[in-house]
């Protein structure tokens, strides 16, 4: 069963096409890997599936019901939730506080405080920040507020959770946590992941299927073992003999 | 998560309460100092609860109270002032929706400034009206005494001050202090911002609407570029800077200082007033942001830990 489906999207800031004719499905479940290389459209994709870029061309279907072009609380509110690849923790407000907004605007539309707190503090002690809960998220190490990131994306209670690079800058035995962590959320909460990560070990292991995406468009599409054979992606990361020659 | 508590809402009460009993303890230089004391708290609780937590900086509350004031004169010989007032609120109010309609667009110092320039506009409109209608000052006799008013104003910084204690703990509070974190993230997780925004700065308009008709009275005339005064603006950033605009207890401490000072150098040294005020703000800004309030609750944890 397909969940979110994206349909001939394209995307253009100025002359620059940065998603071109891009179309893949992702469904029920499933933990799907985006990769690519930088400028590859990646980001701006989770955007547009966001809602915080409109469109030019094509369509995003979230349970056959078109979505694009909504404002991004409403697709929030449906079910899609972000975790931005350059954090944007609340600064000025508590880990517990960062969290609650997720639990009192998303999905869930919780509208008791003290419910949400109660809620929060569950999704903190998830993502193993619970001694941090009462500080500012400012204090918090880069790994920490990737995990506030991922706390407050889930907080909103989503079905569909993206995922843009977050475990970039962390270091190997961190990356290790991170990836159990998103395995085990997934599970447990019946969440469907999109993943963006330039860590390629990650998306092998976590990823039964990955989209490769090459100058906005879809370059392939498959397993971790066909992507890793395919001659076009080996060629987009590593060029070919000749380019590297040049 | 800081949360409501009936027992400190009960002492907000309480405080209110024994500052409206002053007419009956002391002269009328106290009760005179409280109603400036009562007319700034009001003011800035209400900027508190839009600018103090969405983080945009409104310099442009005069026009509120102006238009509170001005709705007054009109309304005078009309209708009740008892009703007259709350008409005030409802219409500074409305203004509000209007001007928040094309200024929360912009963020930072485009809305500082796109909200003073506004309330100039206003203001000159006005001045332009009232010298067609050939008035230059309008004069307003025979209102409520200056204890009836004063414990009108009483109440009216009660309300302020209960509603920013209320809403910076509510759900809606969380929404607005997500919104000045970063307004995009806030957004990409749920919280419709135009419409928070817009109610909010609707919100911190009403209070102020209904001082501005208060102080007609309590004055007893009305004359635009003084009713409409930027200065009245300046105030009102200047407390929420010295005593912290995130809180109800910052205005608290802010309007504490500066009535107190305005008391101290007004009959001594005048022409100090404004220099102290400046070197004061320099102060805040740059080594002391969150204000009184933040040092309070610096000390509050500390001793806590």
């Amino acid at each position: 069963m397909i969940l979110l489906e994206v349909r001939s999207v394209t995307k253009r800031f100025g002359g620059v096409v940065a998603v071109d004719n891009v179309s893949f499905s992702v469904g029920v479940g499933e933990i799907l890997g985006l990769m690519g290389a930088n400028g590859a459209g990646k980001t701006t994709m989770f955007s547009l599936i966001a809602g915080n870029q409109r469109p030019d061309d094509g369509s995003i279907l979230l349970d056959g019901v078109p979505i694009h072009g909504m404002r991004p609380d409403i697709i929030s509110r449906r079910g899609i939730s972000r975790a931005f690849q350059i954090v944007r923790p609340f600064a000025g407000m508590s880990v517990l506080e960062n969290v609650m907004v997720g639990e009192l605007f998303g999905a869930r539309q919780e509208k008791s405080t003290t419910i949400a707190e109660a809620r929060a503090r569950d999704i903190i002690g998830e993502v193993g920040l619970s001694d941090r809960a009462d500080d500012f998220a400012d204090s918090l190490t880069l790994a920490g507020r990737k995990r506030l990131e991922i706390a407050r994306a889930l907080a909103t209670n989503p079905k569909f959770l993206m995922l843009d690079e977050v475990m970039a800058g962390l270091t190997p035995t961190e990356v290790a946590e991170a990836v159990a962590m998103i395995r085990k959320l997934q599970s447990e909460r019946d969440l469907t992941v999109v993943i963006i990560e330039h860590v390629m070990g990650v998306l092998m292991d976590l990823c039964p299927r990955i989209v490769v995406l090459h100058h906005g468009g879809v370059l392939a599409e498959g397993t971790p073992a066909e992507i890793s054979q395919d001659a076009r992606v080996i060629e987009a990361y590593l060029g070919t003999g000749r380019d590297s020659a040049a | 998560m800081t949360r409501t508590r009936i027992p400190e809402i009960g002492v907000i009460v309480a405080a209110f309460a024994i500052v409206a009993s002053l007419p009956w303890l002391a002269g009328s230089y106290m009760v005179s100092f409280a109603f400036s004391l009562m007319m700034w708290l009001a003011l800035t609780q209400s900027w508190v609860l839009f600018s103090g937590l969405t983080g945009y900086i409104s310099l442009g509350h005069a026009v509120f109270f102006g238009a509170g004031a001005y709705v007054m004169v009109l309304c005078w010989g009309t209708i009740s002032f008892w009703l007259a007032i709350p008409l005030a609120g409802i219409i500074a109010g409305g203004l509000a929706l209007l001007l928040g309609y094309p200024c929360l667009r912009v963020r930072g110092p485009y809305f500082v400034i796109l909200t003073f320039g506004l309330a100039e506009l206003i203001k000159f409109v006005v001045v332009n009206i009232e010298s067609e209608l050939g008035q230059f000052s309008r004069v307003v006799f025979g209102g409520p005494g200056v204890d009836q008013l004063f414990h009108v104003m009483v109440g009216l910084a009660a309300i302020a001050t209960l509603m920013t204690y209320v809403v910076r703990r509510s759900r809606a509070g969380v929404g607005l202090r997500a919104i000045r974190e970063n307004e995009e993230a806030a957004e990409t997780i749920g919280v419709s911002v135009a419409r928070y925004k817009a109610f909010a700065f609707a919100a911190s308009a009403i209070i102020p609407g209904m001082v501005g008709a208060v102080m007609v009275l309590r004055t007893t005339y009305f004359e635009p570029l003084q009713a409409f005064s930027p200065i009245t603006s300046f105030t009102i950033v200047s407390i929420a800077i010295i005593g912290g605009g995130d809180d109800a207890p910052g205005p608290v401490y802010g309007a504490l200082f500066l009535v107190v000072l305005q008391e101290l150098l007004w009959a001594n040294w005048p022409q100090l007033y404004m220099i102290i005020l400046g070197l004061l703000l320099v102060f805040f800004v740059l080594w002391s942001p969150d204000g009184v309030h933040g040092w309070v609750r610096k000390w509050q944890l500390g001793g806590r830990k």
